[in-house]
């Protein structure tokens, strides 16, 4: 597994009983190459990220996103994980026409995270392995 | 099926504007003749400079030359005209200079979806007011094309849906801007002083109605507008349309066959139509292209569409066969009380959830023989009176009273002194009472103390005994799948009551084993067409194994107990 790629949104939600819970930032959907990432598998990474609702996967703020979306490549030993907000997906979207545009915009927008620990595992991964 | 031809992407449809208007004939000659021809309206297309074209201006908009051609070739056809957003259309079918407003998920992802030759084509907001007024001078222009001109094809209007997270989602929905501006004019028309939104959930409820009164608005303006030749609405569920599925299907590694399988059941089993033409020739390629057309052909689309309506009796040809029909307004609640677990270990796809009830002479007649589960809650009083109209008519019925209203409550009390019906109290795990008329059989309980119960499976095992209900039951993984069919006997099978015919499927990349136990009351009679897999038969039944992309068919006798 390569890149991953992780689509987030901001929200301010309501509760069906009426509260409003504080804004944070939800994941949409959680992908590499391969495919989606299952539900379970991301609800059981949440755990760790303190404060964050692993049901829902949602985060209070964005720092805490990245350090979920790092988890997630170091535990699927990715090399990388793109954040994008459905802001930026969506205008990548309007201005694609086919396949191959809507692909390109998985891989330009959005703020791109390196998993140092990939990096490193993969080079002594060669020389231990 | 024509599964590789972007013209005709399969069930029968028929893409005009992907061809050449020179290829039509050729094209239309490719269906066989017997087949009744869909023809999606690519409303978008018509539009020209502030006037509809249907070949005036140019040839490929030549509706008239179209139907000519068909007439000619003496094919039946039928219009299908979309009623929200259509997946495989470019723009979802809208003219483009009304194209603006991208239709957003409730998640807030724009709707866009990959057709079989990977073209995206994104939704706009049907609560545009621009696209209402669009759609409302098309209906007005295509009227009047088809009175002129006398062309008295039918018209079916669609709902085009997706299919998330095991929910059924209409491409009519939408979150976007354009919602929100509508609906904040709809809240000052609908209260002119001003409203409060104090109650929780209060927004949600009147988005909603909001919602349901603006799609009710063009369905009802596309029926009247269209009147002579309507025929009625299908909600159809393209397979592969949805947001999830469109960031899936552009991947190298695709959406799998094993979650379109998933897809296609669970729809199925909710009597969901459903089409696969946003499907590409890789995703067409394997299991489910054998799969698609043996189960979901020309037979199965016409009985959709009532151009074919099965008799009630059996006869000598195979058709779809459950067990049980399921209603009620939340499927949780058949969770809840263990009747949807139990089945599908035990009578996988046999059960078919129902959101209507078919109260005609065929529906009811055609469904006499499946033992019919229904749901109190939210249950209102013609549905109540159906049901019990069923049991009257000689019909098995299960009724879970959690939550019955008090006055259906004091009606049914009614309804058994009325017709003096004997009660017996029965109490196993949680009360039962069972009252038998003629045929007729009637089991209420109440369901909700089942919740908990962890001998719940006996207690629904006990039921399908008392209900008779004689069926191979099946030891297979969850990712193997089975449709069964049933037909009369022929002459030569005479100790037979019906014959009863499983197919199974493997999608996967595994190795899976089935065992269908007969019980008693079934007799192994044939394999057909086995594809990658093999089948013997055992003391207690047949034991099967289906290698990856397996599949097989097995026919099986049914006959009467010995004692």
């Amino acid at each position: 597994m390569n890149g991953l790629t992780l689509l987030y949104n901001f929200q301010s939600p309501q509760t069906t009983e009426g509260d409003f819970r504080p804004a944070s930032y939800k994941v949409i959907y959680f992908f590499s190459d391969q495919g989606l990432i299952e539900q379970s598998t991301l609800r059981e990474l949440c755990k760790s990220v303190p404060d964050a609702n692993y049901n829902d996967l949602t985060f209070l703020n964005l720092e805490d996103l990245r350090v979920f979306a790092l988890r997630v490549s170091q535990e699927t030993e990715s090399s990388e994980v793109r954040l994008m907000s459905v802001l930026d997906y969506n205008i990548g979207l309007d201005g694609s026409r086919d396949r191959d545009g809507f692909l390109s915009i998985l891989s330009k927008f959005g703020e791109l995270l390196t998993n140092v620990q990939a990096k490193k595992k993969g080079f002594l991964g060669k020389l231990f392995n | 099926m024509s599964e590789n031809d972007p013209v005709r992407p399969g069930e029968q449809w028929f893409f005009y504007w992907k061809t050449s208007a020179a290829l039509w004939e050729s094209k239309i000659k490719q269906f066989a003749p017997s087949e009744i021809i869909f023809i999606p309206l690519y409303w978008g297309l018509h539009a020209d400079q502030g006037q509809w074209d249907f070949g005036q201006i140019q040839p490929e908009k030549d509706l008239k030359r179209l139907t000519s051609l068909l007439t000619q070739h003496g094919r039946k056809f039928c219009w299908l005209m979309p009623l929200t957003p259509a997946p495989f259309l470019p723009n979802g079918g809208v003219p483009a200079p009304t194209a603006r407003n991208l239709s957003l998920s409730n998640n807030g992802v724009s709707l866009a979806s990959l057709d079989n030759e990977n073209k995206l084509h994104k939704m706009y907001s049907f609560f545009d007011p621009k696209i209402f007024k669009a759609f409302s001078s098309f209906l007005d222009g295509f009227g009047s094309f088809v009175a002129e001109n006398k062309i008295k094809a039918p018209i079916w209007g669609v709902q085009f849906s997706y299919f998330e997270k095991a929910e059924r989602v209409s491409f009519f929905k939408d979150s976007s801007m354009v919602f929100e501006q509508g609906f904040s004019r709809y809240l000052k028309k609908s209260f002119p002083d001003g409203v409060q939104l104090t109650q929780p959930n209060e927004e949600g409820k009147l988005k909603e109605q909001f919602f349901d009164e603006v799609q009710g608005l063009f369905i009802s303006m596309a029926r009247e507008t269209l009147s002579p030749f309507w025929i009625g609405e299908k909600m159809i569920t393209v397979l592969g349309s949805g947001p999830q599925e469109t960031i899936e299907r552009s991947l190298p590694s695709g959406k799998s066959q094993l979650k379109f399988f998933k897809d296609i059941f669970t729809l199925y089993s909710h009597n969901h139509f459903f089409s696969s033409v946003l499907l590409n020739n890789a995703e067409k390629s394997q299991l489910i292209s054998t799969f698609l057309p043996e189960h979901f052909g020309n037979e199965d689309i016409e009985h959709r569409y009532h151009y074919q309506v099965y008799p009630g009796e059996l006869d000598q040809k195979f058709r779809p066969f459950s067990l049980v029909d399921i209603f009620g307004t939340d499927v949780k609640l058949f969770k809840e009380n263990g009747l949807l677990p139990t089945l599908k270990k035990a009578l996988p796809w046999t059960y078919q959830v129902q959101e209507t009830l078919d109260f005609s002479p065929e529906g009811i007649e055609s469904g006499q023989e499946r033992v019919k589960f229904f749901h109190a809650a939210k249950m209102d009083r013609t549905r109540f009176s159906q049901m019990l109209k069923l049991f009257l008519m000689g019909q098995k019925i299960v009724f879970d009273k959690t939550g019955l209203h008090p006055d259906l409550e004091k009606r049914l009390q009614i309804f058994f002194l009325e017709n003096n019906l004997k009660l017996q109290s029965i109490k196993y795990l949680i009360n039962l009472q069972v009252c038998e008329l003629g045929e007729g059989l009637l089991i209420c309980m109440e369901g909700e103390a089942l919740k908990d119960q962890p001998d719940r499976k006996k207690f629904w095992d006990h039921i399908f005994n008392f209900l008779k209900i004689q069926h191979p039951s099946l030891v297979m993984d969850d990712d193997v799948f089975c449709l069964w069919r049933i037909r009369s006997t022929a002459p030569t099978e005479l100790n037979y009551l019906d014959v009863r015919r499983i197919n199974l499927y493997n999608p996967t990349s595994y190795k899976k084993q089935v065992l269908v136990h007969t019980q008693k009351h079934f007799a192994f009679l044939k394999m057909i067409d086995p594809l990658k897999a093999t089948a013997k038969s055992t003391t207690e039944g047949v034991e099967v194994e289906l290698l990856p992309n397996g599949k097989i068919a097995l026919d099986f006798g049914h006959y009467e107990e010995r004692k």
